[in-house]
């Protein structure tokens, strides 16, 4: 009684700020949130209400997180592909004009002024400039500039020096620069210009450099004249001269299209998704074979030490991947590496691990078994645990072999709760950037080519350097399009096996 | 599934463990020769000429970098994350496994394939995701602990679940019906009866999260913007990202070091990994 | 409700505050080596103005890229420090604000320094190290330094032992690295991108593939082809070798020198070495501190800049933590007694700018497979250089062929 109390208490509560925030939200306009938060409070009422949706209470602390952190990047990344955010196209469309209306010019011969500030009873900043030019004093209050008028009373001179106005002295250079934020927001109208803030101890008449038209959405150079239209995410002038910063616009189906068009990327498509997919298979199936070994090994409760030989079998996931790799590959090295320095003293051979695409291929093998086999062990040996032990007696009592007991019985109910991590470990694999990037860098390269995928490019590393290592760098938009037909070819093929492995499932439940 | 093996087979067995051992253990040999060498290199030389201790007592020496923190810092978030992952994770799994409702299979699957998808600009999005949230509560934005927690509690729903489902699923139902008949709520039957009897893959899910969020280094690097907030991989990128300037002999004291939390975890949470699980449970 | 909602507004208000530019206080963006002295400067700093300095360390490799993240989120720095090659992609994304102070002051730097720093007319960073490759020697096994390319082979042909683990000359330039084999191209006139009409660079008019290039390369075939050069060194088995006191002469840069001295060699510097007659130019690498276009503190940024940093003591004590020589000529001339220095500097002084433009982006992968094809005889220069003007073309999309 007193849960289901303490429960709608609860929920009322969440209910209530959760209103209050979808009014703020909406009061905002930020609809993204917005529409997150009230699916989000539906699926926790729906929960805690419906006798039917019992489940989803499971469901839900899982899901919230699962959306946030995996959902919601994924739908970013589905914007960004349909725009051109790249290198000259950072920015929004508002940041860019905000940056061409800051710039100012300095005019030939412009006139400058030093100045002395000073602090009124409110708080406010005044400022008496002397101008260099004509020696004239003006006075600085409220955004505006007058002429001041040497004798005025409320000046204090010594020495020639204003010391003090108003009865106030003028900052010292230290209060200045704690004052400099204030002091460089001053844009005072003054003949053509504006006097700003230059330096520490002068301003100058400045002239803005560009102005943006809202109206006709046109930016026009005050110095040069020219006017600039936003074309595709860059101000372009008549004559083609397109101004930097670019924004960021939304382009529809460029990028795709430019996936299926461009000679860099079709052009060795097959070959790199060919190799992708050796390569997740292999990962996977080696992995599997020696983890799946070793743990039926370690298993063995008359293996003396095993608990200490597990420990040490597990270093290699102990160690973090980004320095096994670094170190691997040095280890690699053809001319100064120890393996193959052993392998000159055992064999007298020297093998060109990372220079030959043979080779360079099987290094990424041997080196990932060496990395992920101790995944696979510690899966295994907890799967091992579920099952039950009775089935090995009876197959004993009747007379199977280690061999039989390992074929009908291991394997089957082992395949039923990994098979689905195989394909998981397959899909990871595929995209697998890490290692690939790492240890051959997708090299080497294959000569007679004119693109930059390497003969151990896998499809992620290859999108890679065409986004982040050519053209002018840095083409997200690019790298998001490509992301999301790497899902679909990666999705595709998972869904299918898994359909497969559902078989495996179903020849379960009889037992 | 065992007969006691006689001698050779022994001797058999312990031979192959010892030769996989070298070869896994290797290159971490490799990095310890190169923490005790006195020069910054790698892989010029085999046994150093002198050992020196230098480069461990660099790593806590320098107050810029605070080795000893980024360790813990780690261990802290990883630690932390890995039970919320484990729990969070065990909840869904037994609605998977328990409960039949509208959208299972497909759910599962779905949760499966959507992780598939490259998460070559996560990082923006997470970014700015915890930079927002920031704005609003300070204590789990950018540069938090709290707010890298929540983000790696994202791949709590996953395969996870799903090895946890599969192994839930090996455990009789006639065990909760029981409880349930006698007037426990479900939750309370997956309290009391599954987890206690899950513990192997519960502690194989920590072991696997545990490793994994404590090697992270590119959410982490992204999203923590302070030195002292580091983790230990991201701390480590540090010495290695300097124009031309790797620090090896340093570089391969740290790692060596921070292979420790993971070897201690691993070593607690081992005993888990025994059978027991149904011998007998069941009669008839 | 409105409890609740009182009690939620501090923290509403205190989430406001963030962690990126904040007016009245400077955030600067630095590597860990330059971390130390920017923190002294900082307290200096607070210290006469009262205004707080705070230092966020990144990997060097990681504060541009994070800056076009952070910048516009809000997030960024007010400062950064870094190299001169960022200015292409920061400045195309809008990310840098202009130094207007440094017209007036930029007489008091190296030229070549200022250049580099420099689009068009607009200054966009203050230098404070310049650096470039050089010949460094080992002078117990080299005692006088070659002066061309022949001397060189002969002399690495005698010291040479790869069973005793002796080499006489080692470079990266296998790795692969172009930046350490530009000299060789630049000796025999060849560039990577030209210049257009008004001083800036033509992205489409690539010099990879021309002649100069071409001998360029040749040469260093060559030294593979006559054992002189191992096909497959990279920069940490050069440096390492060396430090071991096992190679006579490599080809890098003054980072490297910190752990040479450590290490006990007897070292000399030389400028490298002439290759048929020609003078090599090595790649002219800038350091040099710019300010966020996002920043919220722009004039204090510059009187820190202009006030603190522009001077010979900050110089001189970002020479001591960094050795590389000094841009800020007053301190390169306290500093130039060092033999280090006077080196250094008389190979900076025939050196090129590297090239800042973002389309640098698609050249240095291209321009790397290329050489480590060459390198391992699996194509021939010629082509290898064609292909891979023809791809950096294509993605930058110049017009034609």
């Amino acid at each position: 009684m007193i849960c289901t109390i303490l429960k709608i208490a609860i929920l009322g509560l969440t209910d209530a700020l959760g209103i209050w925030a979808i009014v703020g939200l909406g009061v905002a306009g930020n609809w993204f949130l917005l529409a997150t938060l009230i699916i989000g409070m539906g699926l926790l009422n729906l929960a805690l209400l419906s006798r039917r949706a019992y489940p989803l209470r499971y469901l839900i602390p899982g899901l919230i997180f699962f959306g946030a952190m995996v959902v919601y990047p994924i739908l970013y990344n589905v914007s960004i592909a349909f725009t051109n955010y790249s290198t000259g196209h950072f920015l929004s469309k508002e940041q860019a004009i905000a940056h061409f209306q800051r710039q100012y010019y300095l005019p030939e011969n412009t006139e400058s002024f030093s100045y002395q500030a000073f602090r009124s009873a409110q708080g406010d900043l005044i400022l008496i400039l002397s101008s260099r030019t004509t020696g004239a004093l003006y006075l600085a209050m409220e955004g505006h500039l007058t002429l001041l008028d040497p004798k005025d009373p409320r000046l204090l001179y010594e020495n020639n020096q204003i010391k003090a106005f108003e009865g106030v002295p003028p900052l010292s250079t230290r209060e200045l620069v704690q004052n400099l934020n204030r002091l460089e927001k001053l844009a005072l109208p003054y003949d053509e210009g504006v006097v700003r803030l230059a330096s520490l101890r002068e301003f100058k008449v400045y002239k803005p450099r560009y102005q943006y038209d809202p109206d006709k959405d046109t930016l026009t150079d005050l110095l040069s004249g020219k006017v600039y239209v936003p074309k595709e995410g860059s101000f372009t002038s008549e004559d083609g001269e397109s101004l930097d910063p670019g924004f960021r616009v939304y382009v529809g189906l460029t990028n795709f299209v430019r996936i299926f068009s461009n000679r860099q990327i079709t052009g060795p498509f097959f070959r790199v998704f060919r190799w992708t997919f050796l390569w997740a298979f292999l990962s996977v199936a080696t992995t599997f074979c020696l983890g799946l070994a070793l743990a039926i090994l370690l298993n063995n409760p008359y293996l003396r030490f095993r608990y200490l030989y597990r420990t040490l079998l597990i270093i290699p996931y102990a160690v973090p991947g980004f320095i096994s790799l670094l170190v691997w590959r040095g280890l690699l090295n053809t001319n100064f590496g120890v393996v193959n320095q052993i392998l000159n003293s055992l064999f007298h051979i020297r093998i060109p691990w990372l220079q030959e695409a043979f080779w360079a291929k099987m290094a990424l093998v041997l080196v990932n078994l060496w990395l992920g086999y101790p995944y696979m062990m510690i899966v295994c040996l907890g799967a091992l645990q579920s099952i039950p032990s009775e089935l090995f007696e009876a197959a004993y009592v009747d007379g199977a072999n280690r061999w039989q007991q390992f074929k009908k019985i291991t394997l089957p109910l082992l395949l039923i709760s990994i098979a689905p991590l195989l394909v998981g470990s397959f899909a990871f694999n595929f995209n697998n950037f890490n290692v690939i990037y790492l240890l051959t860098e997708g090299g080497p390269p294959i000569p007679g080519t004119q693109t930059s995928a390497g003969a151990t490019d896998i499809l992620i590393s290859y999108v890679y350097k065409l986004a982040f290592a050519s053209g002018r760098g840095q083409e997200y938009g690019f790298a998001a399009a490509v992301s999301i037909i790497i899902f679909l070819i990666v999705g595709t093929i998972s869904a299918l096996n898994f359909r497969f492995t559902k078989s495996l499932e179903r020849m379960s439940e009889g037992l | 599934m065992y007969r006691r093996p006689g001698g050779l087979t022994k001797l058999f067995y312990h031979a192959i463990v010892w030769a996989m051992i070298a070869f896994a253990v290797f290159p971490v040999v490799w990095i310890a020769l190169a923490s005790l060498n006195p020069s910054n290199s790698l892989y010029t030389s085999g046994i150093p000429k002198k050992i020196v201790w230098e480069h461990y007592v660099e790593l806590f020496s320098n107050p810029h970098h605070p080795f000893g923190l980024w360790l813990w810092n780690s261990v802290k978030v990883a630690g932390i994350s890995s039970l919320f992952i484990v729990f969070l994770s065990a909840l869904a799994a037994y609605a998977f496994s328990r409960f039949r409702f509208w959208g299972r299979r497909t759910g599962l699957l779905a949760l499966l394939l959507i992780q598939m998808f490259p998460q070559m600009l996560a990082m923006v999005a997470l970014y700015l995701l915890l930079l927002n949230l920031g704005r609003y509560i300070p204590w789990l934005g950018l540069n938090t602990h709290a707010g890298l927690i929540l983000v790696y509690l994202g791949g709590a729903l996953g395969f996870n679940t799903w090895l946890m489902k599969g192994y839930f699923d090996t455990i009789p139902h006639e065990l909760e019906e029981s409880a349930l008949i006698d007037g426990a709520t479900p939750f309370q039957a997956f309290v009391r009866i599954i987890l206690p009897l899950a513990r192997p893959i519960l502690a194989v899910v920590y072991i696997l999260s545990f490793i994994g969020i404590y090697s992270e280094f590119i959410l982490a690097s992204i999203l923590l913007t302070g030195t002292k907030a580091y983790t230990f991989p991201v701390g480590l990128r540090l010495f290695i990202t300097g124009q031309y300037s790797t620090r090896w002999g340093t570089f391969a004291a740290a790692s060596i070091l921070g292979a420790i939390p993971i070897m201690l975890v691993f070593l607690s949470l081992q005993r888990f990994l025994v059978s027991g699980l149904t011998r007998g449970a069941v009669k008839g | 409700m409105r409890k609740f909602g009182l009690a939620v507004l501090p923290v509403l208000l205190m989430g406001m505050l963030g962690l990126g530019s904040v007016p009245g206080k400077l955030i600067v963006w630095c590597d860990e080596t330059r971390a130390p002295i920017m923190q002294e400067l900082a307290e200096q700093f607070t210290a006469k103005y009262g205004v707080p300095v705070e230092i966020q360390e990144l990997g060097f490799g990681d504060i541009r890229d994070r800056l076009g993240i952070a910048g516009p989120a809000g997030e960024g720095p007010d400062i950064l420090i870094g190299a001169h090659d960022w200015l292409g992609q920061l400045v195309a994304n809008g990310l840098l604000e202009p130094l207007d102070f440094m017209a007036d002051i930029k007489d008091q730097f190296v030229p070549v320094a200022v250049e580099a720093f420099s689009y068009g007319e607009t200054i966009y960073g203050l230098p404070y190290a310049t650096e470039a490759i050089a010949l460094i020697y080992n002078k117990d096994l080299v005692p006088e330094p070659p002066a061309t390319f022949e001397e060189l082979i002969e002399i690495a042909k005698e010291l040479t032992d790869p069973e005793a683990g002796q080499y006489g000359f080692l470079s990266n330039i296998p790795q692969p690295d172009p930046y350490h084999s530009f000299p060789f191209i630049s000796a025999f006139g060849g560039y990577v991108f030209g210049k257009s009409m008004d001083g800036t660079l033509n992205p489409c008019d690539i010099g990879l593939d021309k002649i100069g290039a071409l001998q360029g390369v040749e040469l260093i075939l060559r030294l593979v082809n006559e054992g002189v050069l191992p096909p497959d060194c990279d920069y940490a088995t050069m440096t390492g070798l060396f430090n071991e006191g096992r190679a006579g002469m490599i080809l890098t840069g003054p980072w490297a020198v910190g752990d040479i001295r450590k290490a006990g060699i007897n070292f000399g510097i030389a400028k490298i070495p002439t290759m048929a007659g020609n003078t090599p130019r090595p790649f002219v690498g800038v350091q040099g501190f710019m300010l966020s276009a996002f920043s919220e503190n722009k004039a204090l940024a510059k009187v820190f800049l202009e006030e603190f940093v522009a001077t010979k003591d900050t110089m001189l004590a970002l020479y001591q933590r960094d050795p590389r020589n000094p841009a800020y000529l007053a301190a390169l001339e306290e500093v130039s007694s060092d033999p280090v220095v006077q080196a250094f500097a008389a190979s900076a002084a025939d050196g090129v700018p590297m090239p800042s433009i973002p389309e640098m982006a698609g050249v240095w992968v291209a321009w790397g497979d290329a050489l480590q094809l060459i390198v391992t005889q699996q194509q021939d220069p010629a082509s290898a250089l064609k292909d891979a003007v023809a791809r950096i073309r294509e993605t930058i999309g110049c017009p034609g062929l």
